[in-house]
């Protein structure tokens, strides 16, 4: 509010700490994850995917599940973004991998099945995050774990 | 040796998440008189998590020689508690403001033990949160990304 504005002194200061952040995150990301084989973050990227794809599919298909598939559609959207974000960022080599968009999957044969389905792999994408979130690095781990957790919740809701 | 709180940075996380556990159980005491009976297994289930969490963080604290942080006699609600959707409300609260502090700690230690109670902690606060986000009538259910600030 009435805080005086930062020196042009202190303005540098806060600069220079964010370059030394900058490529600590670096130097975590080269030891972290290695440059062999595809990114750690990539199978639960590919699993986002496929339940934006899914739950779109689901919500169109059956309009009397729209309502509880669309939060579902939303943040796993969401969560590909940033996953799909961290693997170019950590490494530009695979950014070709994670450029492919998903196919519609077809449209599964019942409202109830949709639902299924859907709490199936919501499900597994949370236990798979929260054992990935334990080894992962640090800086990844709270990433991870937010998406695991949302998971857990976006299963929760299809019960 | 070396232990998980040799770090400042992680000390302070784990001391921070440890006082989001007693809100979070105090929380759960004041809920318990303005819940419907239907709830009540439920909440009792939640702060039975939070405790079992709390005295994991106060051993860790006490094993390294830290004193843990105390519990607070009474906290501040951000909204009036004055019946079962309010209550509700502010169990949602609380259960974030475990997942942001369990989410601090999962960036800021390599200890197993500690990423595997921090991450079941967040996903656990996501799960139950969709009861009290329901009873709350409040929506979305489901944050996109639990435990970020």
């Amino acid at each position: 509010m009435d805080r005086p504005p930062p020196s042009r002194r202190g303005v540098l200061r806060a600069a220079a700490g964010l370059a030394v952040a900058g490529s600590a995150l670096a130097v975590a990301a080269a030891c972290g994850n290695g440059d062999e084989g595809p990114d750690e973050l990539e199978a639960p990227l590919a699993a986002a995917r496929a339940d934006a794809a899914l739950a779109t599919v689901a919500g169109r298909a059956f309009p009397d599940l729209a309502a509880r598939v669309g939060p579902v559609a939303s943040a796993r959207r969401a969560h590909a973004d940033a996953l799909a974000a961290e693997v170019r960022r950590a490494r530009p080599d695979r950014a070709d991998a994670v450029a492919s968009p998903v196919p519609d999957p077809p449209p599964p044969a019942s409202s109830a099945a949709a639902a299924a389905a859907l709490r199936t792999s919501l499900g597994a994408a949370r236990d798979a995050g929260s054992e990935l979130a334990v080894r992962a690095a640090r800086y990844r781990s709270g990433l991870v774990a937010s998406v695991a957790a949302a998971c857990g919740g976006l299963a929760e809701t299809l019960t | 040796m070396a232990g998980p709180l040799d770090d400042t940075d992680t000390r302070s996380a784990v001391q921070a998440v440890l006082g989001a556990e007693h809100a979070a159980i105090w929380s759960a005491g004041l809920a318990t008189a303005y819940l419907p009976a239907g709830e009540q297994t439920a909440l009792a289930d939640a702060a039975l998590a939070h405790r079992e969490r709390r005295d994991a963080l106060v051993a860790l604290c006490e094993a390294a020689g830290v004193a843990p942080a105390p519990a607070a006699a009474a906290y501040a609600t951000p909204r009036p508690v004055t019946d079962a959707a309010s209550a509700a409300a502010l169990l949602a609260v609380a259960e974030d403001d475990t997942a942001v502090g369990w989410r601090a700690v999962l960036e800021r230690t390599d200890d197993p033990e500690l990423r595997r109670t921090g991450v079941a902690a967040v996903v656990s606060a996501a799960t139950v949160g969709v009861r009290w986000r329901g009873l709350a009538g409040t929506q979305p259910l489901v944050a996109s990304f639990p435990g970020m600030r």
